[in-house]
């Protein structure tokens, strides 16, 4: 279960740069430069599509196949209502897995 | 490190504290899910100091363990902190006056919530060193308390027993952030199409599908905007 560390701390070097680099990009560039309105617009979409991108498999898929009344999809939609409704950091995290523990353990 | 600095970074540490607190559960479940995908406390620590971007160290921990290509997973990160790009540009006017170290060390910092909070006065604020002041001190707590809730999430992991899910913990840390962005209609539009074309696609090699739908989603959102919501207004 250990990854190649070599290669491990090599990606995190990658990793590094593909998140300073969009952060410090205008910031070192100076304000006079500025992205084009139209691609500024469409990256706002960005930072949506790729959580949902990401977690969808996650919570729909059980060994890579849909089941409806999946125990981590109702963990997910409490998750989500929970997030909806209230600011408290905590409280999704402790229902989500409290559901997620109850529904897979009757 | 002048006057100046000093009672501009009080103002910001003051702004900032509410809002800082909610990094304390992602601090913890990133160290968890560091942990339970394998990284001994030395790689977390690096993991985390070197990357330093929760959202993009969940997203591309599983694609570390499973072996995906190196490409894959810096493309993933890349496309998760594009946001990055926007703050960047956005903020970009608050360092007016100051040197490049201090630009490229302000941009390491560059995080979330220092941007939601600091950013407005950081551009009407005359004084270089109060802004700086401003930025500096709440993005150092914020760094401060990742590292050090990151570190408490990575021992704590293992005292957690197996049957317990952790990696749901990074699921709801993910929809957490999720959520928010979901009121705004095309937003709610590009997430559903990037979900649904994700699972579709989930049969691609690498994880690629998981870019595609991104691809998706993004288009998704911008065709909705564009059309459909500028024909109702």
């Amino acid at each position: 279960m250990a990854i190649d560390s070599s290669l491990l701390w090599w990606n995190f070097f990658l990793l590094g740069l593909a998140t300073i680099l969009p952060r410090s990009s205008f910031i070192v560039l100076g304000e006079k430069i500025s992205l084009p309105a139209s691609i500024k617009h469409a990256l706002r979409f960005a930072p949506a599509a790729s959580l949902a991108a990401i977690i969808s498999p996650d919570i729909f898929l059980i060994h890579g196949h849909f089941q409806i009344g999946n125990p981590k999809i109702i963990a997910a939609i409490c998750t989500a209502a929970i997030a909806l409704r209230l600011r408290n950091p905590w409280l999704p995290f402790l229902i989500g897995m409290g559901v997620l523990q109850t529904l897979s353990h009757l | 490190m002048n006057n100046a600095f000093w009672t501009g970074g009080k103002e910001g540490f003051h702004a900032f504290l509410p809002v800082s607190i909610g990094l304390i559960p992602w601090a913890l479940v990133t160290g968890m899910t560091m942990t339970s995908n394998g990284l001994s406390f030395f790689q977390a620590l690096g993991m985390n100091t070197i990357v330093y971007a929760g959202t993009a160290q969940l997203a591309t921990l599983p694609l570390l363990k499973s072996g995906a290509p190196t490409w894959l997973i810096v493309l993933t990160a890349l496309v998760l902190n594009l946001r990055f790009l926007i703050f960047s540009a956005a903020i970009a006017p608050g360092f007016r006056g100051s040197n490049v170290l201090i630009r490229w060390f302000s941009g390491y910092l560059l995080g979330d919530g220092v941007f939601a909070t600091c950013t407005p006065k950081m551009l009407t604020e005359e004084k270089l060193s109060w802004r700086l002041g401003y930025y500096i001190v709440p993005s150092l707590w914020s760094w401060l308390l990742w590292q050090i809730f990151g570190c408490i999430g990575v021992l704590s992991a293992k005292s957690i027993p197996e049957t317990w899910s952790l990696d749901f913990m990074a699921t709801i840390a993910l929809i957490v952030l999720l959520i928010p962005m979901t009121k705004v209609k095309s937003m709610a539009v590009a997430a559903i199409m990037s979900g649904l074309a994700s699972i579709l696609l989930k049969e691609m090699p690498f994880k690629l599908g998981v870019i595609t739908a991104i691809g998706v989603g993004i288009l998704a959102g911008f065709l909705f905007e564009r059309f459909i919501e500028k024909e109702h207004a």
